[in-house]
């Protein structure tokens, strides 16, 4: 399959990288691992004049500890990170989620800017130009109506990032460059949750660094699929546990991942928030399995990491 | 000769696997030819609807767009397996039956102006009613998908032995039961591509297949060129699992735009076309109605089973009746009554497939279960009791020559321990049995069989010539071996020509399980001929009789007197000098009964012989997510005398991640007529982890008939893998299943829908 | 549109190309260098049956735009023999029956050579999660294992 026509440029600074983004007045791309990327690109799915690869900016590229955080370059591939030993000591939920993202393969090249900054899927949406056309264009593609959940005019689509649940867990914070200047959010604010624009960053911004406290956390996460790798997050559960209270991430269910806050870890407060998150994940059928199950694990995979935790966090 | 082998049944390195691991094997796709073109398909964007008018023209305007083509440029011939099956225009000018099919297309110097090209074609349809469902298909009322056959009936495969219904109501125990099974997904890695180049009045075509001279035959027919020229050349093919049998549309298509272009053409098509518009296998619906004895004899058999076709007729007949003959080769069955319904729909064309029949065959053996259970008695005995011996007659008259279904039952079911476990079950872990049996070959009128040319060169070396294709199970291995077993020359001094129409001879392919019992048996035939020819020379020369003569190592030499001894390539040097090369043919023809037909006439001899396997699965099923886990997985299997055992094993391991696994991960998803899952992210191909530990087990039973006593390598476990995972799930929570795949959700639901059941 | 000049070592030589920017890596590989063991069989990331190392990492060369790795090494399935013999995990993969029809071979064989590159002496389980990356149709998976097992103990 081959890849519509677009310009190709690299960008050695973020400023560059800023400048050919306004150069193409927006009809643009950054381009990191191309995991996510280029099969959308093939799809056609999106048709931008250029794309602009981020990958030679040093500054995006390092992994350091300062004052009690680990700062992340948004380039550091997965599989970096999941080596990284701060991560495997002090943030097994994360080290977990990273495990779990794709493959080995896939880890080595995708990157946690590119992951966290995912499109969102569905099942009617990944497809060529030519099913889609015969479809007829949905909501997230321009047409009127969403073609899962007929005639509603919004986007049920789902955001399957693996890593973006554990980030919001651990406090993550993502640092945020563009044109205006720079902004440090939450990471939880860097989804919209509307499916047809799942980010809240303007166009042209850049993911510049993430920001992870760096401390001592217990945590676990669950990733439900039909195989054992490959396969994105049909239901993904992010849990971690910090000076007696835990939050709790959700992913695959809809636009936008959740985050729980637990102030106590006990049972009640387990079985609230299972309930909780339970009521409102609300999956439609555009995964390949049925929403009703997919709802109704929400509750139980939740239960199911902190148990997990309590007996030590491993799988 | 037969227990002194040398080189049959070693584990030897298959020939074709060092182009393979270097990379210089060549299939399809990597083919490049002076002045190519790149062509694309123009699809139906509907599932159903009225052709108006094709208008091409517009593509041709596209500068580097040198041919364009739709079904008013073919000759109106429409393609059938059988002639009461001739329904495929494979380029259709009357209406499209479904999104996917093929409509047009161009040829043009890249693919990028091939896209360009069919953006400009302009096709105007009048969309109909369609029609998705078969049970909803067959109702009166219904769109009507082609005119020939009413109520959608595509075919009806009736079988009724003995006296059912009053068997039946002599029954102590009856049970009826309906299971659903999505179809699956080929999933062959190589997705579908076709090179064709016309010159001079002859066609040359390359594309990955399991019988280039049906291929050969149907494309003259289609393109009205003689047959010896269109030739169908040797290829590489990256799995075929059923779904490389026919011709395809993408075979016309490349043809007339070579053709037209009078440039050669490459057709690749992606893999999501692959999955809609090529093959794809029927989702079934079996209802099994069982009568036992008391002590667990099978007394009654009646099944209604709906299979959906898709919009074309395919393999129809066959595909509608080889899941009962694999059973009922299987077991005694007295009294049985099938009726096998193969129903239109407007959704791709569904053609046979390895593990066809999953609903059918794992609805009975997860039902055997219930009933035994029910009676007391467990799988093992019960399937042993029911299960045909050597000599007896299958329900519709095939007679079992060779039988080692016992063998593999007692196999197994020791290596697992499986009756202590099945009976005392540990918490949310079962264990489960699956058997069956395969024909080798079935009857294909005077394409049942298969000859070989031999010739020996002048330097001792030898060539082979076979219509034999290999699909990436072995069989030019499997027959490079057989011959340097006659000869007494090492494999690689064996060159193989296969699969090449202009070469090669009749052959029935590799889709009926007949490479090794037809296929083989005919390179061995032609190879005994050749080796008399060598002995008697050798006889001559040394001077001692052709009975003390044997050939090992490019070497012909007296038993008696080893030092008597002269090198094979003299003694061909000497048959040039009496102008008689050393050239031989051989052929095989299985014994069948050829007024055997699929619907008309249901019995008879089937095959020259069967294959037997027994599956055990172990399944641990999580109760709260309704995951199956799979650890462990033993199979074994009747092979006659493995020819390669590492090979048989390659095939009973890959079968067991094709079925087996699968029962738990694999099935087409719908939205109407829009397959949702036509990739190979979302269809899930279990991977390496997904797999158990493997135990397989090859059960050797010499078949009289087969080449070295070999019989067929490993499709039993492709159709009974799923029924060990079926029995096991049973086992494992006392429930039928209802529908494959068991994915997770479908599993919890069944568990709430039978909480309480033990 | 304007093409791309990059210098890519592929299978240690050294070549100069002018490609198209949208072009992918495993198009340059198939369709400009004639290396046609990189197979395409999905184009989307989701199979491995195109996996080349570069700078000694698997990668999905369907993914890749081949303007990214202007100044990388790229190997290929072709250049994997050293001094014209088998690289030892071509010879396992064939004496241990883990080819059949051969589409996934050379995927699986750059993955796993990934593998060797950074753990010489992989366990079961961390053969199995790597090739975990790529999809074998034919196999069952069991004779690959053993053959990366065979090749890793050949190689010690
Ligand atoms: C077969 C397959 C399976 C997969 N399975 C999973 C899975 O299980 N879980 C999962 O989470 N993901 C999965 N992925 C998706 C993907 O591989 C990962 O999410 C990966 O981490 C994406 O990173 P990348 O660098 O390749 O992103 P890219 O494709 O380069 O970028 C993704 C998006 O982020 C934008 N972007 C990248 N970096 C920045 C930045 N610094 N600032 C602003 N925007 C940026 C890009 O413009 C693009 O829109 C899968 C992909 C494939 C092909
Ligand atoms: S072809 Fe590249 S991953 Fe499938
Ligand atoms: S050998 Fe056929 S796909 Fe792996």
């Amino acid at each position: 399959m081959i890849l519509p026509k677009f310009e190709y440029k690299k960008a050695r600074t973020i400023e560059e990288a800023l400048e050919i983004y306004s150069q193409y007045n927006g009809e643009a791309f950054y381009l990191a691992g191309g995991t996510d990327l280029v099969p959308l690109l093939k799809h056609r799915l999106f048709n931008p004049k250029v794309v602009i690869d981020i990958k030679g900016i040093e500054e995006l590229k390092t992994i350091t500890k300062k004052g009690g955080n680990l700062l992340v370059g948004p380039n550091a591939t997965l599989y970096e990170l999941k080596g990284t030993p701060e991560i495997q000591e002090k943030l097994p939920c994360l080290f977990q989620s990273l495990d779990a993202t794709s493959c080995e393969t896939l880890q080595m090249r995708g990157t946690i800017g590119g992951n966290i900054m995912q499109n969102t899927r569905c099942l009617q949406y990944n497809k060529s130009l030519e099913w889609r056309t015969a479809r007829g264009f949905c909501y997230k593609m321009g047409g009127k109506t969403c073609n899962v959940v007929l005639n509603a005019k919004a986007c049920y689509s789902n955001y399957c990032g693996d890593n973006a649940p554990s980030l919001m867990t651990v406090d993550a914070k993502a640092r945020i460059v563009g044109p205006t200047g720079e902004k440090t959010i939450k990471v939880e604010k860097l989804f919209s949750g509307d499916g047809k624009e799942p980010f809240t960053v303007k166009p042209g911004e850049i993911l510049k660094g993430i920001i992870i406290p760096l401390k001592e956390t217990k945590g676990a996460y669950e990733k439900l699929t039909v195989r054992g790798s490959i396969d994105y997050p049909l239901v993904g559960v992010a849990v971690t546990i910090k000076d007696g209270s835990a939050k709790v991430g959700v992913t695959g269910i809809g636009p936008c991942p959740r985050v729980y806050e637990l102030k106590e870890v006990n049972e009640k407060e387990i079985n609230n928030i299972a309930d909780k998150a339970y009521e409102d994940a609300k999956p439609v059928l555009n995964a390949v399995l049925t929403p009703a199950y997919r709802k109704k694990m929400v509750g139980v995979l939740i239960k199911r990491v902190f148990k997990r935790i309590e007996k030590g966090g491993s799988r | 000769m037969d227990d002194n082998l040398k080189i049959v049944g070693k584990r030897v390195v298959r020939s074709d696997s060092y182009a393979k691991v270097t990379g210089s094997a060549l299939y399809t796709a990597d083919l490049k030819l002076p002045g190519m073109l790149v062509a694309k398909v123009l699809r139906s964007p509907y599932p159903h609807a009225k052709i108006i008018s094709i208008d091409v023209s517009g593509a041709l305007k596209v500068p580097g767009v040198k041919a364009a083509v739709s079904g008013f440029d073919a000759y109106g011939v429409k393609w059938g397996v059988f002639r009461y099956t001739q329904d495929h225009a494979m380029l259709p000018t009357d209406k499209v039956r479904y999104i996917g099919e093929d409509v047009a297309a161009v040829a043009a110097v890249d693919e990028e102006t091939a896209l360009e090209g069919l953006s400009r074609i302009k096709v105007e349809y009048e969309p109909l009613d369609a029609v998705f469902d078969p049970v909803e298909s067959m109702k009166d009322g219904a769109p009507q998908i082609h005119n020939e056959y009413k109520n959608n009936i595509n075919i009806h495969v009736h079988i009724d032995v003995g006296e059912v219904d009053k068997a039946m109501a002599k029954a102590y125990l009856v049970r009826e039961d309906t299971f659903k099974a999505a179809g699956e997904a080929y999933a062959m890695m190589e997705p579908y591509a076709v090179v064709a180049s016309y010159a001079n009045g002859y066609l040359d075509l390359w594309m990955p297949n399991a019988g280039p001279h049906v291929r050969a035959k149907a494309l003259s027919n289609l393109l009205k060129i003689p047959l010896n020229r269109v030739r169908v050349r040797h290829i590489n093919s990256g799995g075929a699992f059923g779904g490389r049998s026919e011709v395809a549309p993408g075979d016309l298509v490349a043809s007339l735009l070579t053709i037209k272009s009078g440039r050669p053409v490459k057709l690749v098509l992606s893999r999501e076309e692959n999955a809609t518009s090529s093959r794809q296998v029927h989702d079934i619906v079996a209802t099994v109605k069982t009568g036992m004895k008391k002590d667990g004899t099978i007394v009654a058999k009646d099944y209604k089973v709906i299979y959906d076709g898709g919009a074309y007729s395919s393999t129809g007949p066959i595909a509608t009746s080889i899941p009962f003959y694999v059973y009922e080769e299987c077991y005694r069955f007295p009294n049985v009554r099938y009726n096998g319904y193969r129903v239109f729909t407007n959704k791709g064309i569904r053609g046979m497939y390895g593990c066809h029949g999953r609903a059918f065959l794992a609805g009975n053996e997860a039902q055997m279960d219930m009933m035994a259970k029910e009676l007391g008695l467990d799988p093992v005995d019960v399937r042993l009791k029911n299960g045909l011996t050597a000599g007896e007659m299958t329900a519709t008259k095939s007679k079992i020559t060779s039988c080692g279904l016992k063998d593999t039952i007692i196999e197994a079911s020791e290596k697992t321990n499986f009756k202590k476990r099945w009976k005392k079950k540990e918490k949310n872990r079962g264990i489960g049995m699956g058997c069956v049996a395969i024909m080798c070959g079935f009857p294909m009128g005077f394409r049942s069989g298969s000859s070989c040319y031999v010739k020996i060169n002048d330097d001792g070396q030898v060539t082979l010539v076979t219509g034999l294709v290999d699909n990436g199970q072995g069989n030019e291995s499997m027959v490079i071996q057989v011959a340097s077993e006659v000869l007494g020359v090492p494999m690689e001094d064996i060159n193989l020509v296969n699969a090449d129409t202009e070469v090669t001879n009749l052959d029935p392919g590799a889709y009926s399980q007949a490479a090794a019992y037809v296929g083989a048996n005919a390179v061995k035939a032609a190879c005994e001929n050749v080796r008399k020819r060598l002995i008697s020379i050798a006889s001559e020369k040394l001077g001692v009789p052709e009975s003390d003569i044997d050939l090992k190592d490019r070497i012909a030499y007296s038993i008696k007197q080893p030092d008597k001894r002269m090198p094979i390539s003299w003694i061909a040097r000497e048959a040039f000098f009496r102008g008689e090369p050393i050239v031989a043919t051989g052929s095989f023809f299985p014994d069948i009964d050829f007024e055997r037909e699929w619907v008309t006439r249901p019995w008879g001899q089937m095959a020259g012989t069967f294959s037997f396997g027994t599956s055990v699965a172990e399944v641990e099923v999580d109760y709260e997510t309704g995951k199956i886990i799979v650890p462990r997985f033993t199979a074994a299997h009747d092979c006659g005398r493995p020819i390669n055992p590492m090979a048989v094993e390659g095939q009973m391991e890959g079968s067991i991640q094709q079925a087996g696994i699968a029962t738990i991960t694999e099935g087409n998803m719908w939205y109407r007529g829009f397959l949702l899952n036509p990739d190979l992210l979302e269809y899930k191909v279990p991977l390496a982890c997904d797999m158990p530990e493997i135990d397989t087990i090859i059960v050797s039973s010499h078949d009289p008939k087969g080449p070295f006593g070999a019989k067929e390598g490993g499709l039993t476990v492709r159709m009974n893998a799923y029924s060990a995972i079926a029995c096991a799930f049973t086992n494992a929570t006392g429930i039928l299943f209802e529908e494959l795949p068991l994915t997770p959700d479908k599993v919890l639901n069944l568990l709430e829908k039978n909480k309480g059941v033990k | 549109m304007k093409t791309v000049k990059v210098t890519i070592n592929v299978n240690n030589e050294k070549i100069k190309l002018q490609v198209k920017p949208y072009e992918t890596l495993l198009e340059t590989l198939r369709e400009r260098l004639a290396l046609t063991g990189a197979k395409e069989a999905c184009s989307l990331g989701s199979c491995g049956s195109c996996t080349v190392l570069l700078n000694g990492t698997p990668v999905r060369s369907c993914l890749i735009l081949t303007p990214e790795v202007d100044g990388a090494s790229i190997t290929t399935i072709e250049g994997l023999k050293e001094d014209g013999k088998l690289h030892p995990l071509q010879e396992a993969f064939m004496e241990k029956g883990a080819v059949q029809c051969g589409f996934c071979t050379s995927g699986m064989i750059m993955t796993a050579k990934g593998l060797l590159n950074r753990n010489k002496k992989p366990s079961r389980a961390e053969i199995i999660k790597s090739i975990s990356s790529n999809i074998c149709r034919c196999t069952g998976y069991k004779k690959i294992v053993e053959a990366v097992e065979e090749a890793s103990k050949k190689m010690a």
